[in-house]
């Protein structure tokens, strides 16, 4: 009874924080914002105007936001799939990298199948991230590694090793820059929002949220998926092949996150140019945080991030502060939701 | 008399179901004596010991150590006052050596800051060589066997110079001779002066290490007994009390009933233990009877559980349903093959709390809501309303299951395990917890399942319930089926002889089924 009690209050504190929790989140980084144009610049009015107004002031900078948030929006989906699971995927980077690379020398191969290939391409960067966020989950099952550690240490790797295929064997001779060749024009993703960089992904990205979200909450896989995170113990109970919830959530994390290195390669890159992706794994890891898992709310969750990256890219080309300032106010958003982070991991071990 | 512990009218009332884990319980400790605290499960044994040691309150009463009166409200103040307790599950790190854990928390230190490890082996050896243990207090404690870890957790406490040491169930975990050595060191330690109190159950124990023993019951202490002049079956009436009669209709059994759930020399072994948890267990459970599981904890009820669930693998034997054999095939195949089971726990096992009811009810019947792998919400919340409605749980299907009250919460379960059953349904504990009308609306549905031609298993430690319900009587100890009582046996039975079975004073000689 006591225990149904502190549940009760538990559950209703929960509900409470994840409504406020991520409204507090950001609320505070933007006073960060405030705080830190106020210690750093000379001209505060003026570098908070172009932080705050220069996202939006016109479609070049609006559209480039809105696409800055995409692989972020795949990412925080990715994230959300593994979580609602009761898995932790921390190898994005590695995922998105990966999957981005796959991508584009598929799509380079695959030139002459038109459309088809374009399609395969992307399936085969998705597989390739899905595979990845798989083989952790694998372990797991296998001989109970924590997947947390093994996603993170694979990705790690991976990371390096593409970074030896796109400055060795796959470099484009005919450019200086340290990239793969270009994928066919016929490939590449409408622009929709002219001059800027915002392509059709947007509709792709939208489209894998309706689907996460209806897989998640409409399909019987989506229901042991969610019910083996909830409590695997009561999953199991229930005949829920559990081992198999420890390895598809992560091959479904891990695709996602490929798909968005993919996709990011097809409407914004053209190449799989070096450290393209740095820590778009990270920010959507983030990105799911905020959104606290929820497919819808990673729209958002990935729209505020990228607004905070191009207002301080606005700021620095308009005012007198860095670029830093959005690593900063990104780290003051990363280290208010480590809390809960670290919150999860606990609840997590208490279910073993 | 000289008391090292004198307890006088301790209360505890736990607020949140109004229970009386304690009622004016008086218990005294003499100085250098061994005192067994026995009762059943529930008897408020481990609250009595935890008020002494500091981890509870309690609500009325006074406490005396060594003659002054005291108030204890951490355990640190219980080891200021010389009193240390041994738990059931060691507190002790497994990485560290033996030495290392004795000291933890007051280790000896050097220039006023370091940590002087030369200094706390040596001391910790002394503790050792004064004892007569026999562990190495530089090896490490995961190297260590059962016995020796718990050898440790005793040096803990003498480390710290107790004068009075509280042992909860510290043979529950421990082989017989490790248990003998046990009880030389505790024999040893109270001639040394010490005043010594063990939680237990096991009745063989009391007689051979207690001088005196006090028995508790529902909260209340019955009696403390000098133990050379109380005898095992004596005490083991005191413990389970008079008999309850608390009949339930009963139907005949019938001349066509035929085995649904078959056991046969059922083994389960753990790594590392010798002693298996369950020992070559054979029986049916037929069509149309409450087949009762009865048995102290720790004597394999929730192993046979387990088993059943299809949550641990069996090391040897033969399980049958409808004489196909399912041995070992997992909690999967064992629902697709029609398994209805309400298990012991409720909130780890038997739901899961954050999610809605209408989630909770088609756990097990999930496919039957799917068409093409896509689930039906409207089906889903349909039959979650029917439900609530024709069990009359209050709740909805949109709430969280965890906001519901224990009854409830149960009550869901029943619903789910029964409306799924096909031929045979596994009830453990399912009363533990709810108030009377609850308990007595889980009697009606199993009387109902057992009138509709299910087997149904019930596994109880609440002997009253086996009683009141089962046909038939099983009775575990030591996780090995010591009594089968069938027919007027089962109806004829009393706490007293059941209890003498439960605690391994009697046996019958020929087991039938």
């Amino acid at each position: 009874m006591i225990d149904l009690r502190r549940r009760e209050r538990k559950s209703l504190m929960v509900m409470m924080r994840s409504s406020i929790g991520p409204l507090l989140i950001v609320a505070i980084a933007l006073v960060g914002v405030v705080i830190l144009s106020l210690l750093l610049s000379k001209t505060p009015g003026k570098t908070l105007r172009y932080f705050f107004l220069g996202p939006i002031q016109n479609t070049y900078y609006f559209g480039n936001m809105l696409n800055g948030a995409i692989p972020l929006i795949f990412g925080g989906l990715g994230i959300s799939l593994a979580m609602r699971s009761g898995n932790f995927n921390l190898g994005g980077e590695g995922q998105i990298y990966s999957g981005a690379l796959v991508a584009t020398l598929c799509a380079i191969a695959l030139a002459p199948l038109g459309i088809a290939g374009a399609v395969i391409a992307l399936i085969a960067g998705a597989a390739m991230g899905g595979f990845l966020g798989g083989l952790s989950g694998f372990f797991r099952m296998k001989w109970n590694t924590s997947e947390l550690i093994t996603s993170f240490l694979i990705s790690n790797a991976v990371v390096l090793l593409v970074n030896y295929l796109i400055a060795g064997p796959f470099m484009d001779p005919s450019t200086n820059l340290i990239a793969t060749r270009k994928i066919p024009e016929a490939f590449r993703l409408a622009r929709i929002l002219e001059p800027s960089n915002l392509s059709s992904a947007l509709f792709l990205a939208i489209t894998a949220v309706i689907v996460v979200q209806w897989y998640l909450y409409k399909t019987k896989s989506g229901y042991e998926l969610r019910i083996s995170g909830l409590n695997s113990s009561f999953a199991r109970y229930g005949g829920i092949h559990t081992n198999w919830y420890m390895v598809l959530p992560m091959m479904l994390s891990g695709a996602l996150y490929g798909l968005g290195g993919g996709i990011a390669i097809y409407g914004t890159y053209y190449s799989c140019m070096k450290d393209f992706s740095g820590g778009m794994g990270w920010n959507g890891l983030a990105v799911a945080l905020i959104a606290k898992y929820k497919p819808a709310a990673v729209i958002p969750a990935a729209i505020f991030f990228a607004y905070i990256e191009a207002g301080a890219r606005n700021a620095m080309l308009h005012s007198d502060v860095t670029f830093e300032i959005a690593s900063i106010v990104q780290s003051l958003v990363f280290f208010l939701v480590t809390s809960a982070v670290l919150q999860s991991v606990g609840q997590k071990k208490r279910g073993h | 008399m000289e008391y090292a512990v004198e307890m006088h009218g301790i209360t505890r009332i736990y607020p949140e179901n109004n229970l009386r884990a304690n009622d004016a319980v008086d218990l005294t400790l003499r100085k250098g004596e061994i005192l067994c605290l026995a009762g059943e499960n529930g008897a408020g044994k481990t609250t009595l010991m935890k008020i002494l040691y500091g981890l509870e309150r309690p609500d009325e009463g006074d406490i005396r150590v060594m003659g002054k009166p005291v108030v204890i409200g951490s355990p640190l103040d219980a080891n200021r006052l010389g009193i240390g307790m041994v738990h059931q599950h060691f507190m002790l790190v497994d990485d560290f050596t033996v030495a290392q854990n004795v000291v933890m928390g007051v280790e000896p230190t050097l220039y006023g800051g370091l940590y002087n490890i030369n200094e706390a082996e040596k001391k910790v050896a002394k503790v050792v060589s004064d004892h007569h243990f026999s562990v190495d207090v530089k090896k490490k404690v995961k190297s260590l066997t059962v016995g020796q870890k718990q050898q440790a957790e005793i040096m803990k406490m003498l480390y710290r110079d107790v004068d009075i040491l509280i042992l909860d169930e510290p043979t529950a975990v421990l082989t017989e001779q490790e248990t003998e050595a046990l009880f030389v060191t505790l024999r040893e330690l109270a001639r040394l002066g010490k005043s010594l109190i063990l939680i237990t159950h096991k009745l063989n124990e009391i007689k051979a290490i207690s001088h005196r023993v006090a028995i508790m019951r529902q909260g209340k202490l019955i009696g403390t007994y000098n133990t050379a002049e109380v005898d095992e079956l004596e005490i083991s009436r005191l413990m389970m009390g008079q008999s309850v009669t608390l009949h339930v209709d009963r139907v005949d059994t019938g001349l066509d009933a035929k085995p649904v759930i078959r056991f046969e020399n059922v083994s389960v072994l753990r790594r590392g233990q010798q002693r298996p948890l369950l020992d070559k267990v054979t029986f049916s459970a037929n069509s149309g009877e409450i087949l009762g599981f009865a048995g102290v904890g720790g004597n394999g009820l929730g192993v046979l559980e387990a088993v059943l669930g299809g949550f641990v693998p069996v090391t040897s034997g033969k399980i049958y349903h409808n004489e196909v054999e399912t041995t070992n095939c997992g909690t999967a195949n064992l629902r697709n093959d029609g398994l209805a089971y309400v298990p012991a726990d409720r909130i780890e096992v038997g739901s899961a709390v954050a999610a809605s009811v209408a989630e909770n009810l088609i756990v097990d019947a999930r496919s039957s809501f799917t068409r093409h792998g896509v689930m039906n919400r409207k089906k889903i919340e349909a039959h979650a309303q029917k439900l609530l409605e024709k069990y009359s749980v209050k709740g909805t299907p949109g709430m969280s299951i965890g906001t519901l009250s224990g009854g409830n919460i149960q009550k869901v379960i029943l619903a789910r395990e029964i409306e799924q059953y096909k031929d045979y349904i596994v009830l453990s504990e399912p009363t533990w917890g709810l108030d009377i009308a609850s308990s007595q609306y889980v009697y009606e549905r199993m009387a109902e399942l057992r009138g509709a031609g299910a087997a149904v298993i019930l596994i109880s430690s609440n002997l009253d319930e086996i009683l009141a319900v089962a046909d038939r009587i099983i009775i575990f100890y030591r996780g090995a089926i010591v009594a089968m009582l069938a027919g007027n046996e089962a109806l004829g039975a009393s706490k007293e002889e059941l209890g003498a079975y439960m605690l391994g004073l009697k046996r019958q000689e020929a087991i039938h089924d």
